[in-house]
């Protein structure tokens, strides 16, 4: 019985510094650009079903991303974005590229991988045109939504 | 060199808010503004109506200005027996704009049917309402109350509480006939009846009820 107690505090004790060592830091995005002020979401069907329920809004808006990556020159590193839970609740944003990061689809209040490799030159940039939806329900006026990128070092 | 604390980055984009108030991209977080447009949108339909194809396949609804009938022919042998008369309408729609589905039956019933599209949490009804005349009159004048007619609602294959109730009209009033719920297709088919159950005078009595959709 000890001997089991001990090897499952062992086991936890590796778990917890393994999670220890990764470093997540927010990347400079200031130099991202949007190429429209605002992201117009419509109805994805303009008649509802018999019974509710096709209350989905789409909106699409295309960014020119510009991650300032400085601090990880030469290094190997991982780059997330992060969608956080946020008002006005749950929201769903999917991307396409051109190609220097990865296209994806991230539900609010988690994060999906959009690089991974090394970091050759200061900047990585590529355009992103991101569609959101969303329940119709959830939203009555402008609403602003925040994501952000995150760096993983190896 | 070494990666920017977070705990700066948040009191650099404090003081940037405080001196220049937004700042769009001075912050590592990217804000996307989410505007509903157009989100609102309502649709009636009694007796025929417009659309450019099934919901389902991607119609969108139209305009139409038709006025439908609905009239009862009583013989003289019965009239004001007290035996209602089945009313018959002009009406061709049977199909659901919905899906295609045949949901009601000409000349008997009267489709009556739409929607009320909004965004936000305001879950309140759209109403129906009919705008009914005191009487109908004939070419002399003599009247016939509009409390003698009534409906029945249902619907091929439909189980459960009709969105456009039975009911029977109200003489002069604003009457509320139908609600919809927010972002939810609701139909219902009226079956007409004249209680005959009073002598007027002969001629052809007729009359106008205007319903209209009202959303919150």
């Amino acid at each position: 019985m000890s001997r089991a107690c001990f090897f499952l505090v062992c086991a936890f004790s590796i778990i917890w510094a393994s999670a220890a060592q990764a470093k997540t830091t927010t990347i400079d995005d200031s130099g991202t650009q949007a190429l429209e002020p605002s992201v117009s979401m419509r109805w994805q069907t303009s008649t509802p079903s018999r019974k509710g329920g096709a209350n989905l809004m789409i909106g699409t808006t295309t960014l020119r991303v510009r991650l300032n990556v400085t601090p990880w020159l030469h290094r190997a590193c991982r780059i997330y974005l992060d969608f956080p839970a946020q008002r006005p609740g749950a929201i769903t944003t999917s991307w396409v590229t051109q190609g220097r990061f990865m296209p994806g689809q991230v539900h609010s209040g988690n994060r999906v991988l959009i690089y991974s490799g090394p970091i050759a030159t200061p900047f990585l940039e590529d355009v992103m045109k991101f569609q959101f939806s969303l329940d119709g329900s959830l939203i009555s006026r402008a609403t602003p939504v925040t994501f952000h990128f995150e760096m993983d070092e190896d | 060199m070494h990666a920017p604390h977070c705990g700066n980055r948040l009191r650099r984009a404090f003081i940037g808010v405080a001196l220049f108030g937004a700042l769009p991209g001075s912050v590592s977080a990217f804000t996307a503004t989410l505007t509903p447009v157009a989100p609102q949108t309502v649709y009636l339909q009694v007796g025929v109506g417009s659309f450019t194809g099934d919901y389902i396949n991607g119609g969108q609804p139209q305009n139409n200005t038709t006025i439908n009938t609905v009239s009862a022919t009583v013989a003289a042998a019965a009239v004001g027996n007290g035996t209602a008369q089945a009313m018959t309408t002009n009406s061709s729609a049977t199909q659901s704009f919905f899906d295609g589905f045949t949901f009601c039956s000409v000349p008997g019933q009267v489709y009556i049917g739409g929607f009320y599209r909004t965004t936000g949490a305001n879950t309140s009804a759209a109403l129906v309402t009919a705008a009914v005349p005191a009487a109908l009159t004939n070419a002399t004048g003599s009247t016939i109350p509009f409390s003698k007619i009534s409906w029945t609602s249902s619907g091929n294959a439909d189980a459960g509480a009709e969105p456009f109730p039975s009911g029977t009209f109200a003489n002069g009033a604003m009457q509320n006939v139908g609600s919809m719920g927010s972002n939810s297709w609701n139909e219902s088919c009226l079956t007409f009846s004249y209680a005959n159950n009073t002598v007027p005078a002969a001629g052809t009595f007729t009359g106008v009820v205007l319903y209209t959709l009202s959303s919150p």
